[in-house]
């Protein structure tokens, strides 16, 4: 019993980190149909920018996320801009496989530079995990779950209260009539990028202390990530939280009773049934 | 049929001129590997670029014909070149039922899956370590003696492994070739272009799809089992992971989807960007493999080969 609540914490917290990750992609699908397939390399480059902001700058890899997830908005806006605003008219397989090509670039970059070494990010706080009710929880994934939730209800709030916000929405539910009242669908689309690769990035620095860090491990992240929005439904936010948890738990757990070598395809298999049986989500919210 | 003719010849004549008059064996390594990464690269393109369908899972193909050519060998003792057709024809039946699966979904939900089902397959080939030896691999430590015309072949030399990929690569062109011409072709074109249509005109477009997988994942297992003897190993991250699939993909884009030359000039380029690169940095060829695909989809979607079809005029029906 003990295991199985320990197992089912972990799972949890993991899951928050996920879910944040599933919807910035989730967000990005919504608005603009494109499956970023570089998503993981933005969390990755979060994850490193918190590895570097301690190293370099003595700065707590939770404070830095002041630094990068503004950063990363606006590298995101400018990927948008510069490079996929010209894309997109092409088709939806063309975007898919020039993001193929941006994730490439950026994990082999991040190689070249960084090499393949994992590395990890060591907390004075991280050593001893607390423990409420005899279940151990390390601080970090802890912290990052409280962050996770905070960022992931400043979103919420800001989607469904701000005009921007409610811009974003209506655009993801429907482009043509957004256009028709009087939305500049070309600064939404920009907007919404940014703000899928800063949660990307966020997620990342959140992530860097709990995880080994090296420069492909965007490859591991997006299958991951796309089981989520998958399970929750592309497109839908709700989904995409509850998918993240959901990942988080069945991971978590399969580890501990079904077989540790198998863990990563208990994911997989469920992400090929629902695909399969229900295309729109496990809660019919996506598209 | 002679402007068809003239270009086939002579590129065998080509093929068979090399062997013969250059004794360089590192020319020869590159040139055996331009001829299976057109393998794979045609592989690809039979289903991205005829029929549109985006797959990002190819390694899995690549890995069953690879595995099912050296299990044969080392435990079987059967010789390459029953193994190795042995191997794409394994390869396409495990693709029946992956298609069956995963033509339900379209467009960028299918690439999922294939990403997906190629993920499965390699924590399949890390974990049943009867069957595959796990993540230690299998090792093929000598060839079968074999005469021909009288003469012992020479396994420790290039040129037999020269022949072999270029039949390989004879064959995959000439499907590609037979494809774009047949009914088949037409109907994957259809599907391309719009599937819906395609549908209402009566094409049975999940058999289309799944005839064409099976087809491609012939090429890709016959690849996977020319790859297993000529690099004489096989473990899941040389056979199963990723960046193979990617390369695969990156063959067809930027040689030209929906083409027949497209993956010779994708396999070409791809070699000499890895075999320019890999002197200087290890891994830095897929660096540029991201910008060179990046670069191509947004300046040349139609790919290298598409691009010169278009510029030289009435060379539309040359292939």
């Amino acid at each position: 019993m003990e295991t199985f609540a320990q197992s089912l914490v972990s799972g949890v917290l993991t899951g928050a980190l996920y879910a944040m990750i599933g919807i910035g992609l989730t967000v990005v699908f919504g608005v603009m149909r494109i499956i970023n397939l570089a998503h993981g390399e933005m969390v990755m480059l979060g994850m490193f920018g918190a590895f570097w902001s301690q190293k370099l700058w003595k700065l707590d890899p939770f404070v830095s996320i002041l630094v990068w997830a503004p950063l990363m908005f606006v590298a995101g806006m400018l990927l948008y801009r510069l490079l996929l605003r010209k894309i997109i008219p092409g088709g939806e397989l063309n975007t898919l496989l020039y993001t193929a090509g941006l994730s490439l670039l950026i994990a082999n970059l991040a190689l070249f530079a960084w090499t393949g070494d994992y590395r990890t990010i060591s907390l004075s706080y991280g050593i001893t995990p607390f423990r409420p009710l005899g279940i151990a929880i390390a601080v970090p994934l802890a912290v990052a779950f409280v962050l996770a939730i905070l960022i992931t209800v400043t979103l919420w709030l800001f989607l469904s209260r701000t005009d921007l916000g409610r811009a974003i929405r209506a655009t993801s539910q429907n482009p043509e009539a957004s256009v028709l009242m009087g939305i500049d669908v070309e600064r939404v689309a920009m907007v919404t990028f940014g703000l899928g690769t800063a949660l990307a990035g966020a997620a990342g620095v959140l992530l860097a202390p709990s995880l080994y860090l090296y420069p492909t491990v965007g490859e591991l992240l997006i299958v991951k990530c796309f089981v989520i929005v998958v399970l929750g439904g592309l497109g839908s936010v709700p989904g995409a939280i509850a998918g993240g948890i959901l990942l988080g738990v069945v991971e978590s757990l399969g580890a501990v009773y079904v077989s540790g070598t198998y863990k990563d395809g208990i994911g997989f298999v469920l992400f090929l049934a629902v695909l399969l049986y229900r295309p729109s989500g496990l809660f019919g919210a996506g598209r | 049929m002679t402007r068809r003719l003239l270009p086939a010849l002579l590129g065998v004549a080509v093929l068979v001129a090399i062997p013969l008059s250059i004794r360089n064996s590192f020319f020869l390594h590159v040139c055996i590997l331009i001829l299976m990464w057109t393998v794979l690269g045609a592989a690809w393109n039979v289903l991205g670029g005829f029929a549109g369908q985006v797959s990002f899972g190819h390694a899995a193909l690549f890995a069953v014909g690879a595995y099912t050519t050296i299990i044969l060998y080392l435990k079987g003792g059967l010789a390459p070149w029953w193994g190795i057709p042995l191997g794409g024809l394994a390869a396409a039946l495990v693709s029946v039922p992956i298609g069956l699966l995963c033509f339900r979904l379209r467009g960028p939900y299918f690439a999922l899956a294939t990403l997906a089902v190629a993920e499965i397959v390699k924590l399949v080939a890390l974990n049943w370590e009867s069957v595959t030896a796990g993540s230690v691999g299998y090792l093929i430590t000598t060839l079968p003696p074999v005469r021909l015309f009288g003469l012992e072949v020479n396994w420790e030399g290039k040129p037999p492994f020269f022949a072999a990929a270029a039949v390989l690569a004879v064959v995959a062109l000439l499907t590609t070739g037979w494809l774009r011409n047949s009914r088949l072709g037409a109907y994957l074109v259809a599907i391309r272009e719009n599937e819906d249509a395609a549908e209402a005109v009566g094409i049975d477009t999940v058999r289309a799809k799944v005839v064409t997988l099976a087809l491609s994942a012939f090429l890709a297992g016959m690849g996977g089992g020319f790859y297993a003897f000529y690099f004489r190993y096989v473990d899941p991250d040389a056979v199963a992971g990723i960046g193979l699939s990617m390369e695969m993909v990156f063959i067809a884009v930027v040689g030209g989807l929906g083409t027949v030359g497209g993956p010779l000039i994708g396999a070409v380029f791809l070699t000499a960007v890895a075999e320019l690169v890999r002197d200087r940095f290890q891994m830095g060829h897929l660096i540029f493999y991201g910008l060179f695909m990046m670069l191509v989809i947004r300046f040349m979607p139609e790919g290298i080969w598409g691009r010169v079809r278009r510029l030289t005029p009435g060379a539309r029906t040359g292939g």
